[in-house]
């Protein structure tokens, strides 16, 4: 082989490091444990599924650090901060973009990555290699369902709701499952934390303890290649990693234009939501949102949890099947079983998403639902940005100033408002501001306490004091809307939807007595604007 | 891998190929490396806290009496990022002074300064800076005297426009 020949005259060093490098890291190492035999034409570009999933996992990674330096995890800021990075900051709905629709891309190349790795028998030659990228894979879509919530808009209050109805819905533990996911009873302030927690602080640095263990040390130990072998490697590795950088160039900037056209999914806060709003999940999920609607309820839970769950862990074990009673009934047991579960999951995902977008297009009433949506959220992307109105803990403003209402009374009390007269001049600041947290809650007499029942029942979701926290809707002034006089808060608690409240108000019913109710009533009705 | 220094003479084609090969991914991801650095930075740059320049009523004239200098907090808006906030500030008026009002921060570090009735000193907590029943600076590490706050008297009451100062050097510079 002439190429052969002139390769052996090439000089004896490392193609891709100075000396300097291949002296003191172990860089070579890394190299040759990543690289596969090598491979030419089709084969070496299927396999830049590699450099795909690598460049669109930096990328969420980025993304998402820097969308952290803004986004705050609480129910009160987290809608204004979203909205604070989509409308106010440079590149800001760029770059929540990239974060938004690179998720699913993410989970499209590592599916890919997957079927090209099962396609080489990966499982058979590198099981490790193939673990890792199905845990990845895994990880990838917890991060994308945990992620889903946290703008706390409509749409992502409804599929924490989804989240949360599927986790309760399974067998023995869900009643549990559910708890511990929101944190509380209910979807509340406790939920979001726990869900940015998961997104922003658990799984992420799973992923890179899942690809560094792949990379660093859960290797095969290669044998020494001999030096015609160690040369052929070299200049692979190099036209491979140039493979590799295209691919991840391509997609880079089909991901760069597509964010940049189209703005990732934001609607205004929860609690403005009208009825029949209709939550659609994120491209990843919309199969499985799809199987739902045609599952018995109590068997929806265990499939939609449990048919992922299944194939995944189908896919991770298959480099131990190989058991002597399943070679008995195939010729190639883990072959055949693999190619089984891509072409199941191939056929749901596809059949599934296409179902659930070619229903929504055809359901005229759907179509309209969604494209009110739609008109909904590009009337709230064209409004200016509102900042969030709140106030420094040591000083005495009044605790309503952070309602909208109050605007223009925030307004002149900021220009014209002086605090009270102090009479000791001596008195340093510090002094003054000595007893700061009696001031941090609003001065209550005893006859304004909330309840007991109130604490019980209601104080979870509409906060101590009847201040709601996005998106459950403040009582404060409630009563200076239409239909919320005492009898009516009395009928309303018996039954939400007759007064057009949706979930996750329900009924309380059986839940209070009736001077329960009429007390808590009677308090909210108390509960002014000052 | 050996380093074998004898064929420094094969440059060889081959290796040459392969070295300009390289310059395809580093482009590349040079490429990629600069739109998210240039998007970052813009995303990052920080904004400055804007307050509107309001007159913040400070209290009525005919209450600022007497010898001593009389504290009182004002409440600005002040607009950074997603955020509005009111804060409370302290200011001393020196009713002596043609109610000239100082801001309390001591412009050494930024600690609030107190008056001192038993010296009729300015005194800070944090450095050990004094300053005179004028606000003049006596002793101390700070570097000038209490910064005074623009104000004027609007039917009979005394208005402030609250600011803040480049802290630690002589000559007084409004914060941006």
């Amino acid at each position: 082989m002439s190429k052969e020949k002139k390769e052996r005259n090439a000089q004896q060093i490392a193609p891709l490091e100075s000396d300097w490098l291949s002296r003191w890291t172990t860089l070579e190492d890394f190299e040759r444990s990543i690289v596969d035999n090598p491979a030419s034409g089709l084969e070496a570009w299927a396999r830049t599924t590699a450099g795909a999933v690598a460049v669109l996992l930096v990328l969420q990674l980025v993304t998402g650090l820097l969308l952290a330096f803004y986004y705050v995890p609480s129910a009160e800021s987290a809608h204004t901060t979203v909205v604070y990075i989509e409308k106010v900051l440079p590149a800001g709905s760029w770059l929540r973009a990239l974060h938004h629709y690179g998720s699913q891309w993410l989970t499209l190349a590592l599916a890919l990555h997957l079927a090209q790795l099962f396609w080489r028998a990966s499982y058979r030659r590198r099981p490790v290699g193939w673990l890792a990228s199905v845990a990845l894979l895994a990880l990838i879509l917890g991060a994308g369902a945990t992620g889903y919530s946290l703008p706390w808009d409509a749409r992502a209050f409804f599929g924490t709701r989804v989240t949360e109805g599927v986790a309760s819905g399974l067998p023995f533990v869900g009643h549990m499952a559910r708890k511990w996911l929101l944190g509380s009873n209910e979807i509340s302030a406790v939920t979001l934390v726990r869900f940015f927690a998961l997104h922003v602080l658990i799984i992420p640095p799973l992923i890179l303890f899942v690809v560094m263990a792949r990379f660093f040390v859960l290797r095969r130990r290669a044998p020494l290649p001999t030096d015609s072998e160690e040369r052929r490697l070299a200049s692979f590795v190099t036209r491979q990693l140039t493979r590799n950088a295209i691919t991840a160039g391509v997609v880079f900037l089909a991901l760069s234009l597509y964010a940049w056209l189209h703005y990732a999914p934001l609607g205004p806060a929860a609690d403005t939501a009208a009825p029949g709003y209709l939550p659609r999940p994120g491209a990843q999920f919309l199969w499985l949102f799809q199987m739902l609607k045609y599952l018995p309820g109590r068997f929806g839970s265990v499939v939609a949890v449990g048919l992922p769950g299944l194939i995944l862990l189908a896919l991770g074990s298959l480099p131990f099947l190989k058991h002597r009673p399943l070679s008995r009934l195939l010729v190639h047991p883990r072959r055949d079983i693999g190619f089984a579960l891509f072409a199941l999951g191939f056929a749901l995902f596809t059949t599934l998403t296409i179902v659930a977008y070619v229903k929504d297009a055809t359901d005229p009433n759907v179509r309209a639902q969604l494209s009110r949506q739609r008109a909904e959220e590009a009337a709230f992307r064209a409004a200016p940005f509102t900042p969030l109105r709140t106030r420094a803990s040591e000083s005495g403003i009044d605790e309503t100033l952070d309602s909208a209402d109050a605007e223009t009374k925030r307004r002149s009390d900021a220009a014209n408002v002086s605090a009270s007269p102090r009479p000791e001049a001596s008195a340093s600041p510090a002094s003054n501001s000595s007893s700061p947290n009696a001031n941090a809650l609003p001065n209550v007499n005893a006859s304004t306490m909330p309840p007991d029942a109130y604490v019980t029942q209601c104080s979870a979701c509409h906060g101590t004091r009847g201040q709601g926290a996005s998106p459950f809707p403040r009582l404060i002034g409630v009563n200076a809307k239409p239909r919320r006089a005492v009898e009516d808060i009395i009928a309303l608690l018996n039954n939400p939807e007759a007064y057009g409240i949706q979930p996750p108000m329900k009924s309380y019913a059986d839940k209070l007595t009736e001077d329960e109710k009429r007390a808590i009533a009677e308090w909210v009705v108390s509960l002014k604007k000052r | 891998m050996k380093h074998n220094t004898e064929t420094t003479a094969a440059a060889t084609p081959n290796q040459a190929r392969r070295n300009f090969l390289l310059l395809i991914p580093l482009g590349i991801f040079a490429g990629m490396f600069g739109a998210i650095a240039t998007a970052a930075l813009r995303f990052l740059r920080p904004s400055s806290a804007t307050q509107e320049a309001k007159w913040i009523n400070v209290a009525p004239v005919g209450e600022l009496t007497g010898n001593r200098p009389v504290m009182r907090s004002v409440i600005a808006e002040h607009n950074a990022g997603w955020a509005s906030t009111l804060e409370e500030h302290f200011v001393y008026v020196l009713p002596q002074q043609s109610h000239q009002v100082l801001s309390s921060i001591c412009p050494h570090e930024g600690c609030n300064v107190v008056w001192r009735d038993d010296m009729s000193q300015f005194a800070c907590p944090c450095h050990d800076s004094f300053f005179g029943a004028d606000g003049a600076r006596l002793s101390g590490p700070s570097r000038r005297g209490l910064d005074p706050l623009p104000s004027r008297e609007e039917n009979g009451v005394l208005q402030v426009r609250y600011q803040f100062f480049v802290n630690n050097t002589e000559d007084r510079q409004v914060r941006e």
